[in-house]
């Protein structure tokens, strides 16, 4: 399945999934907690900068590229945040506020971008294990995360056969008619993946 | 009755079983499946996102627990990095972003509705259904997304509602759709509730009695 990764061989690619999560985490809620004023706007840009510059995502101008393509993915975000705060709030606070949550999610997307899923998705188990005395599976959880992953893209082949069969019957494009049969294929292969995890031993 | 309760209730919280856990992914799937491109357009062609009729759904179909914690799964996929949200969105970075606290509102609201529609066991009516859509599917999301969104845009609350009103018309159309499917599902398909309740006619001996 399409995921956010870009492979690469910087120091963040690098570095072990928990570590670099918790160091996202902070650098990313530090800007987040910024003040609304004029000054928390070339600080959060900077950070933000700083922080694709650093990564090491790949050669010459990569880094900045792929900042952009964040940026332009956000364009509606950017767009609706300022002008709303315009109209409600003023020109200072729209402007520093707009920045610090853009700056704060194009921070947080260097994780995705630098991390396998599985890489998070075994550093999720690790970190987990700690609960188990509260009585939490975290092998479980792991199961329930990875069953999930694998089903999707089973479901979205489940979907389009569902809106092939209702097109080549004339039917128009319309979501009640579409779900309901949908839903019924979907708990259908519930019961079947139900049965085959307790056939391979999952209670 | 009060077996098959415990149980759910109790593979819920306490330990998973197999079933249960197949429900619970394809349910998260779902919802992921109903942000994917070839999705709809109505009224004129303005795009909506059907994801929040999937979250309505599955707190209405596998029940409070098992819905919300399928609405957790879904998040920590978003948040490890899979690109579910509608419009290819995910990553870390959705959840400091606006919209974060809606989507920590369908756990709620995924809650809220199992709760409602499913309230002591007993089978979805029309009323009951419609009225969990409109709390847990609408209110409860809107209980946690409004402040969140606040705090995050430094927006003040009152103002942020406002601006919230406009996506008010299309979650109606979204509850109602959600209602008419699951009304349907009770008939056409009731294994997809896994409980048994009591048929009509043994309700209407126990009047005569």
């Amino acid at each position: 399945m399409l995921t956010l990764y870009k492979p690469g061989t910087g120091w963040l690619h690098r570095m072990p999934a928990g570590p670099k999560l918790l160091l996202i985490l902070a650098v990313v809620l530090a800007v987040s907690l910024l003040p609304a004023r004029w000054t928390s706007v070339p600080v959060a840009a900077c950070v933000a900068f700083l922080g694709y510059l650093v990564a090491g995502l790949g050669p010459g101008m990569m880094p900045l590229h792929e900042l952009g393509r964040q940026l332009y993915a956000l364009r509606w975000i950017i767009g609706i945040t300022l002008v709303s705060q315009v109209i409600f709030i003023g020109f200072e606070p729209a402007v520093a506020n707009t920045t610090r949550v853009i700056a704060a999610i194009v921070l947080a997307a260097l994780l995705a971008l630098s991390t396998r899923v599985t890489a998070l998705l075994d550093a999720i188990e690790r970190g987990l294990r700690p609960f188990e005395r509260l009585g939490l599976d975290s092998q479980r959880v792991a199961l329930l995360l990875t069953v999930t992953i694998s089903t999707i893209p089973v479901l979205g082949r489940r979907a389009a056969e569902v809106r092939d069969a209702q097109r080549a019957r004339g039917a128009r494009n319309n979501p009640r008619t579409f779900i309901i049969p949908f839903l019924i294929v979907a708990l259908k292969h519930a019961d079947e993946l139900g049965d085959a995890l307790t056939a391979r031993g999952v209670r | 009755m009060p077996i098959s309760e415990a149980r759910s209730h109790n593979s819920a919280i306490r330990r998973l079983d197999a079933t249960s856990l197949a429900r619970v992914a394809i349910f998260a799937a779902i919802v992921a499946v109903l942000g994917m491109p070839g999705g709809f357009s109505v009224a004129g062609g303005v795009p909506i996102t059907v994801q929040t009729l999937g979250v309505m759904l599955a707190g209405a179909i596998i029940g409070p627990w098992l819905g919300a914690l399928s609405m957790v799964v879904l998040l920590a996929l978003v948040a490890i990095g899979l690109p579910l949200l509608a419009g290819g969105r995910g990553g870390l970075g959705v959840f400091f972003g606006p919209s974060a606290g809606y989507l920590f509102g369908w756990i709620l609201g995924a809650f809220v509705i199992g709760l409602i529609v499913h309230f002591g066991g007993r089978k979805p009516v029309l009323w009951r259904t419609i009225l969990g859509m409109l709390l847990g599917g609408i209110l409860a999301i809107y209980a946690v997304g409004l402040p969140v969104q606040s705090m995050i845009t430094g927006l003040p609350l009152g103002e942020t509602a406002i601006l919230s009103l406009v996506f008010i018309p299309g979650d109606l159309i979204k509850a109602v759709t959600a209602t008419i499917i699951v009304m349907t599902l009770v008939r056409a398909y009731p294994r997809a509730f896994r409980r048994v309740w009591a048929s009509r006619n043994t309700q209407n001996l126990e009047s005569v009695r």
